[in-house]
């Protein structure tokens, strides 16, 4: 054994930390190393110095001084409004784990009843804020006996004839507060909405003429919403 | 801290006292008592505690500050026994506030406590045990000079005789990293000492 071996052992030595083979060991070094014997003499001087220190007693004086203070903190206290002493004892120490434990257990039954629903969703169109309940309702599954290929072929029909009732109803919306709007506005409404009509109809059945209808539809939604964007807007909807 | 506010003399109260007579021989009797505002209790509790708290926050910021940092561990005990849920002993709980108020107190201030004669009158003389009778006075002075972390657990361990255990509780670590902190802080010791010529073995 070393003296790089036994230095940081010394501590633990002089505290009666070593017990059997470790302890005789750095004792053995000891007994033949005289400048780890002079450092473990040092140490345990300074192990019982430290020890032999005299106890400080508190001054006389200090018990009338806290008692003070506390008198003071307690009329304090009473001046608090009511709703802050509350607040004071829900302190961290009080709170933090019974409630932490409540919290996460609430999140977890959140967390798990939202995925159930997302995972047992119904199939739902796609929506408009404006427009939620005019949409016509999709047949329910269950009324194609299982035949899931004609449900799909029936999709995009349904899907389109959804669009074409969210529009013709943004229509009547825009239509009513049309008549709030300027000359150049209504010039400029009228025209977007003729053209967006018109690309609605020349589209292509299905997937192209259901993307029309959406571009239709937001410029509804933007001009009933009077968004002014919407009129500045002349390229239409992105 | 508190002078100005000692000059106003505190009105004499009526103390709740309950009706069987508490035996206040236990922890968990003396933090009731106090926590119901019991005077008698509360007393109790600073003179079970008071040489501790005072002699550990003397040691550790410096006998300046001393009394004001016991003053505040105190005031902090006694406000914050409603919030102590008895995860560790009292005395546990109790030492960590001292510990901890000292060292904030030494990070506000910012500096290390001087060592002025005032101090050394300060260190009672030290009973008859070690063979260097100025060591006691030597050692109060280095344990001035070492950084504060050192501090507490030479105070901690050594001065006030603590288990590692105890310390580790006290100080929020390891017990591991008690025992490694207690060797460099003595280490330290021995060079800010110089030789000291111990007892040979």
């Amino acid at each position: 054994m070393t003296c790089d071996d036994v230095r940081p052992q010394l501590t633990a030595y002089l505290d009666g930390e070593l017990e059997g083979d470790r302890g005789s060991a750095v004792r053995g070094h000891l007994r033949g190393c005289a400048a780890c014997r002079t450092a473990s003499n040092d140490e345990a001087a300074l192990r019982d110095g430290l020890r032999a220190l005299p106890t400080l007693d508190a001054p006389s004086g200090m018990w009338a001084k806290i008692q003070t203070q506390l008198a003071d903190a307690e009329i304090a206290d009473s001046e608090k409004p009511r709703w802050r002493r509350v607040l004071a004892r829900w302190s961290p120490q009080h709170w933090v784990t019974p409630r932490l434990a409540l919290a996460s257990g609430a999140l977890a039954v959140i967390f798990c009843v939202s995925a159930w629903r997302y995972t047992h969703r119904d199939h739902e169109l796609p929506q408009t804020a404006l427009v939620l309940p005019q949409l016509p309702t999709l047949p329910a599954p269950a009324t194609n006996n299982g035949d899931v290929a004609t449900e799909i072929a029936a999709l995009p029909k349904t899907t389109s004839d959804s669009y074409a009732a969210a529009a013709d109803e943004l229509v009547k919306l825009a239509t009513e507060s049309r008549a709030s709007w300027s000359d150049s506005q209504q010039k400029q409404f009228d025209a977007k909405v003729a053209e967006l009509q018109h690309d609605i109809a020349t589209a292509d059945e299905g997937r192209p003429r259901q993307r029309a209808y959406r571009t239709l539809i937001r410029y509804l939604q933007r001009a009933a919403t009077r968004d002014e964007v919407a009129f500045a807007d002349t390229r239409g909807t992105p | 801290m508190t002078d100005t506010a000692i000059d106003v003399p505190t009105p004499v109260l009526a103390e709740p006292r309950t009706r069987v007579s508490a035996t206040l021989s236990d922890d968990a009797q003396l933090i009731a008592a106090c926590r119901r505002g019991e005077a008698r209790a509360m007393e109790m509790l600073y003179h079970q505690f008071k040489r501790r708290v005072f002699g550990m926050a003397h040691r550790i910021v410096g006998p300046n500050d001393a009394e004001e940092v016991a003053q505040e561990v105190f005031v902090r005990v006694f406000r914050g026994l409603a919030a102590f849920r008895g995860d560790s002993a009292l005395s546990t709980w109790i030492y960590r506030l001292t510990v901890n108020a000292s060292l904030s107190h030494l990070a506000r201030r910012g500096r290390r406590q001087e060592v002025g004669d005032e101090t050394l009158a300060d260190v009672p003389a030290a009973p008859e045990v070690s063979r260097d009778p100025g060591l006691a006075a030597r050692i109060e002075r280095a344990l001035v000079e070492l950084p504060p972390g050192y501090r507490a657990i030479l105070v901690l361990h050594d001065v006030e005789g603590l288990s590692h255990e105890e310390c580790a509780a006290i100080l929020e670590c390891r017990v591991g990293t008690c025992k490694s902190q207690l060797h460099k802080a003595r280490a330290r010791m021995r060079e800010l000492l110089g030789p000291i010529g111990g007892p040979p073995q």
